[in-house]
């Protein structure tokens, strides 16, 4: 809008300017480029207080909001920025605490395999340990078993042949001996009782 | 009832009492004893009359050597079993002969509830104990 009406001005300005020329002529090369190039002040004045207002306008609804977006973005872009430095320094933290943690519990589990280990073959040691005295402790108490049942057989054995040996003798005796031979004996133990 | 047989002996034991004189079992006493108890019958006569016989034999045994014999055996070691036993009692003790001929051979002297013996079988059984 300001264009076109600095435009409809244009004309007389220029004509005014003509004028001058007119009045001012041989004035230098100054004045007569400044004629060949049809510049004249006026208009190049308004043309410049155009453009002002036209750069002010800009400015203050276009270039202002723009920069001020921009600036708006840098700062969340550096915001993001740091929160990505700062969350890949505590990344970093937490790996490395993480990595520690796990050096760590790498250590206990290995610490508890080897007292597991341990602890097993001491446990393992120990029962074979306690099987072997079982068996030890069974063989010998089967060997007193057998002892005593060759004892006690020989026992039996000896007293049942010790009671056929007197039965029989008994039966000998009752049937050999001759009522002399009887009274003879009870004259001994008559005389073996009265001497007691 | 256990007092019952405790004064059934207590009485069978007074009455045996009784029919002691010098240490001796007197005929006439027990003779006395048994007409007392027929005059005059406590109570329970029968069982104060087993339990006063039990203390009789008991104390006739006593006086009485029951010599067990196999085989012969003279008067005279008869006579000299009575007079062993009656120098060890201190009291007289008759001798009786009973024959028993699961001894084989030899003697058996009972004198009360001592037993004294000298006998094949008795031999015989202690070796046999032995082995």
């Amino acid at each position: 809008m300001l264009s076109l009406l600095l435009a409809e001005i244009t004309p007389a300005a220029e004509h005014t300017a003509a004028a001058h020329e007119a009045g001012a002529q041989g004035d230098g090369l100054v004045h007569e480029l400044v004629t060949k190039f049809g510049i004249d002040g006026v208009n190049v004045g308004m043309q410049m207080l155009s453009f002002a207002i036209l750069a002010v306008v800009l400015y203050i609804f276009a270039i202002k909001p723009v920069l001020a977006t921009m600036d708006a973005r840098n700062r969340k872009i550096e915001d993001g920025l740091k929160n990505a430095e700062a969350t890949a320094a505590k990344l970093a933290e937490t790996q490395a605490a993480a990595a520690v943690q796990l050096k760590e519990a790498q250590l206990a589990a290995n610490k508890i395999i080897d007292e597991a280990r341990k602890t097993s073959k001491e446990l393992s040691e120990r029962e074979a340990a306690t099987a072997i005295a079982q068996a030890a402790a069974i063989i010998a108490k089967a060997h007193q078993s057998n002892e005593l049942e060759h004892k006690k057989m020989l026992e039996e054995a000896r007293g049942e042949i010790a009671r056929l040996v007197i039965a029989t003798t008994e039966r000998v005796l009752a049937k050999k001996l001759t009522d002399a031979d009887r009274a003879s004996y009870n004259e001994a133990a008559a005389r073996e009782l009265t001497s007691v | 009832m256990a007092s019952g047989k405790k004064q059934i002996s207590q009485l069978a034991r007074q009455f045996f009492k009784l029919s002691i004189v010098d240490g001796r079992l007197s005929e006439e006493r027990v003779a006395g004893v048994l007409g007392y108890l027929e005059k005059h019958p406590p109570a329970k006569p029968l069982a104060v009359l087993l339990a006063y016989r039990r203390l009789i034999a008991g104390e006739v045994a006593k006086g009485l050597a029951v010599v067990e014999h196999a085989g012969p055996v003279s008067p005279a070691a008869l006579a000299a079993i009575a007079s062993a036993m009656s120098a060890r009692y201190a009291r007289p003790v008759a001798a009786a002969a009973k024959p028993a001929t699961g001894l084989i051979a030899g003697l058996r002297v009972r004198v009360g509830d001592d037993v004294y013996e000298s006998s094949v079988s008795g031999q015989l059984a202690a070796l046999s104990a032995s082995v």
